[in-house]
């Protein structure tokens, strides 16, 4: 079955069946679309373009998977460039809930890349989610092709949404197209001191949306939030435990910040961060723990 | 005339006697040769001893003179053998006779002097084992050997003492064997008081330099991993009288002793450069020689930038870090050398070294973060005990209490500790043939490491969620044991367990 979907076909400009939305960006509409998976018209219908950094920090991701999953779920096609980062964190969290993805390489329809998650490009044409890009073969990435591609990214979509971005980002060039074509903007606030925050905040003072839960979005769209059975973890917390939530809710911390912050020997903050993290409680990524 | 005198050759770390056979022959031309598989310091002996005895006021004896170093199947190298050979002529043109059951070893200068030879322990080691009861040895090397009881150890100074010891005409005592204060205190560069935050490094340093664990530590440049290593002498026990000896031994071989210098009784801080090659580290070359990794012997090995290391001198060193000794197998030689050291190992996340750095921005691709931190394999990660995740440290968020160092648990304190878990650990392991917990085998894991059913369940549930593999599941166990011991606790409890479950293999990246 994988094999019949992994056939490249192709679509020109003059086929009723191209998207409507992308079309409508004139000039800038790529003429001829190559393409992998089921191209079934429905997906096109709401898309949602969700970019980030490449570089994104644990909030930007956990923020990713958490607006992306719920906004998946309603029904929503989520629309990115299939890069490292912030593309990743997006397309990944959508085919874990089963929803459709489409992923708009920067290079030959041939080509993976990053070859590295070529897993998650089968999940995707698993999902019945779709690959495009405008180029043939197995043409080389280059500099241009990025911010080309972005367009393609904005075009497809109603709206998009920005979580992190830097202020030289290409995620600030998907943002730029969207506003030239009309789109409505989306940016997730974050620490203004943060590099990758910058671009948002940019966003932001221009006029985009706030976005601060999943609603905000779905709003715009008319959806309502699927009944999405998350769990949480239901054993209780003792009062050590709480005290270690409560510093978590506020930044993802290290060990070390947490013990002098509830000035309690390292020793025993290490030991009960394990227990916690072992009953669901909490997470660690690169040193620092976050709560789940 | 023949002459008979006794020395040794050092084959790696073992000993064998060789008989010095001096003939001095009427007949023929006058000449001096050497024979018995010599190697050029050997052959280049006869000019030390014909300079060194013409300076003490002897006349060279005009004959033809040859000498073989018996048995003649074995290389024999290094400037040992003047003495003897020495000895052998002396004795014939003075002659006295030379005492029974003596050993020799030493190098001449060309004015009669003894110089520093190396391994002069080792000979001591052999002459009591052998039953010899006098070594003759030059007197700067006279006090290593002087540390092993039993056998007189006689410090020369130079030939025309020498002779007139055995003419009677002069006195030479034995030596009484001393420390050397100059050697003992090693001190560290930094005291841990000095390290500012760090709690979890510093904690994890003192689990490591207690129960002997391996550790690495992954962080940004200037987050203070050297500073941590570089504190690390400072809380280390010192050396029992067993370890001590093994230690001296490898340093007495490879002739790194100072003159006059003692048993080595602190744990030595190997910190070689990545650009060290496979045989300064792992040891080897034409002659056999111990490397770093048999230097750091009950030691510390410190290797900064891990990664840079390069890939065969790492793979190099799983033999060592598993076994605790490494063979060096050379066509005609094989030599086996203590290696049982403690790896302590830092990295950065990323070639720019500012992956997750909460100010700094990350240059690298993904592809270039996950191949960097590649270059460090599987199996030697699997291999280490504790792995540290090191973040900088911003000290404006700090206290005045906290930034004070003043108020900073010291070296001291925590050597303390480590020094009353190291003991706790000697007691434990008195009828096994292991020092500390990190060398536990699954055999001693069973008998010390009794686990109740709640910690096994709960090791078992940190096994599946962090994916440990089984080798990282005995190492938590370990860890664990040592954690406990540092308490002075008998029973692992789940605390022991849960902080041991901290210092887990990490993935660094965020995929």
């Amino acid at each position: 079955m994988l094999k019949l979907v992994s056939m490249v076909q192709i679509i020109t400009i003059e086929d009723k069946n191209y998207p409507k939305l992308l079309k409508e960006i004139g000039n800038d509409a790529p003429k001829k679309l190559y393409y992998k998976g089921d191209w079934d018209m429905g997906i096109f219908e709401n898309c949602l373009a969700v970019v980030g950094s490449r570089h994104l920090t644990s909030y930007g991701k956990k923020i990713t998977e958490q607006l992306v999953t719920e906004i998946a779920a309603a029904g929503i096609t989520i629309v990115s460039g299939f890069m490292y980062g912030g593309d990743e964190a997006a397309h990944s969290a959508t085919v874990r809930i089963g929803g459709k993805t489409i992923a708009v390489m920067p290079c030959g329809i041939d080509l993976v890349h990053p070859e590295y998650q070529e897993k998650l490009y089968n999940e995707i044409l698993e999902k019945k989610g779709l690959i495009i890009s405008e180029l043939e073969g197995k043409f080389q990435p280059a500099l241009w092709t990025y911010p080309r591609r972005n367009r393609i990214v904005a075009g497809l979509s109603k709206a998009i949404l920005v979580v992190e971005a830097g202020l030289n980002s290409g995620s600030l060039i998907t943002a730029k197209y969207a506003k030239k074509y009309g789109r409505k903007i989306f940016a997730v606030p974050g620490q203004i001191t943060s590099d990758v925050s910058k671009g948002t905040i940019k966003l932001i003072k221009e006029g985009a949306e706030v976005v601060t839960e999943p609603g905000d979005i779905l709003k715009y769209y008319n959806f309502s939030l699927a009944k999405l059975n998350l769990t949480k973890p239901s054993s209780t917390l003792n009062k050590e435990e709480q005290k270690i939530i409560e510093q978590l809710k506020r930044e993802p911390m290290e060990a070390d910040t947490i013990a002098r912050a509830l000035s309690v020997s390292v020793i025993k903050i290490g030991a009960t961060l394990s227990l916690m993290q072992l009953k669901g409680f909490i997470n660690q990524e690169s040193g620092k723990y976050y709560v789940n | 005339m023949l002459i008979k005198v006794p020395s040794v050759v050092n084959l790696g770390l073992e000993t064998i006697k060789v008989d010095v056979e001096v003939n001095l022959a009427n007949r023929g031309l006058p000449g001096f040769e050497i024979v018995g598989l010599p190697d050029k310091a050997v052959d280049e002996s006869r000019e030390r001893v014909r300079a060194a005895i013409s300076s003490s006021g002897v006349d060279f004896p005009s004959k033809k003179i040859t000498v073989n170093l018996a048995p003649a199947d074995i290389q024999k190298e290094g400037s040992l053998y003047d003495l003897p050979i020495a000895v052998g002529i002396l004795s014939s043109v003075l002659q006295f006779s030379i005492p029974e059951k003596s050993l020799f070893l030493g190098e001449l200068s060309f004015d009669g002097f003894l110089r520093h030879t190396k391994g002069a322990l080792l000979m001591a080691l052999f002459a009591k084992e052998f039953g010899f009861l006098n070594i003759f040895v030059p007197k700067d090397s006279a006090n290593e050997a002087g540390a092993i009881k039993g056998i007189k150890v006689f410090p020369v100074e130079n030939l025309i003492q020498l002779a007139g010891y055995f003419l009677k005409r002069k006195n030479i005592e034995p030596i009484v064997y001393r420390k050397n204060l100059n050697e003992i205190s090693m001190p560290a560069e930094f005291d841990m008081r000095e390290v500012l935050g760090q709690e979890q490094a510093k904690r994890a340093m003192e689990i490591a330099a207690a129960g002997g664990h391996n550790i690495i530590m992954v962080g940004s440049p200037g987050s203070g991993k050297t500073m941590l290593a570089r504190a690390l002498p400072g809380i280390l026990p010192p050396l029992n009288e067993t370890e001590s000896l093994e230690v001296t031994k490898i340093y007495s071989v490879a002739g790194n002793i100072q003159p006059g210098g003692s048993l080595i009784t602190t744990r030595q801080f190997r910190a070689p450069h990545h650009t060290a090659s496979l045989v300064g580290i792992i040891g080897g070359g034409t002659r056999p020689h111990p490397g770093e990794v048999s230097l750091a012997h009950r030691g510390v090995l410190f290797l900064d930038e891990f990664n840079e290391f390069p890939h065969n001198v790492m793979e190099a060193m799983r033999q060592p870090l598993e076994d605790g000794y490494l063979t060096i197998s050379r066509s005609k030689k094989r030599v086996m050398y203590p290696a049982d050291f403690m790896l302590v190992a830092s990295a950065n996340p990323c070639p720019c070294g500012y992956f997750n750095h909460p100010k700094k921005n990350c240059t690298c691709t993904q592809q270039q973060i996950k191949k960097y931190q590649k270059r460090i394999s599987g199996p030697i990660l699997d291999r280490i005990d504790l792995h540290i995740a090191i973040s900088p440290v911003d000290t404006t968020e700090f206290s005045d209490n906290q930034k004070n160092s003043e108020l900073l648990e010291s070296s001291k304190i925590i050597k303390q500790r480590v020094i009353f878990a190291k003991i706790r650990q000697e007691k434990r392991f008195e009828k096994d043939l292991i020092q500390s917990n990190a060398q536990m085998k699954n055999i001693h894991i069973k008998n010390y490491c009794k686990l109740t059913k709640d910690i096994e369940e709960l090791l078992h549930r940190a096994s599946i969620k962090f994916q440990l593999s089984a080798r990282s599941y005995m190492k938590t166990i370990k860890v664990a044991r040592t954690i406990a011991d540092l308490e002075g606790v008998e029973e692992i409890n789940i605390s022991h367990m849960a902080e041991a479950l901290q210092y887990k293999p990490k993935t660094y990246e965020s995929a």
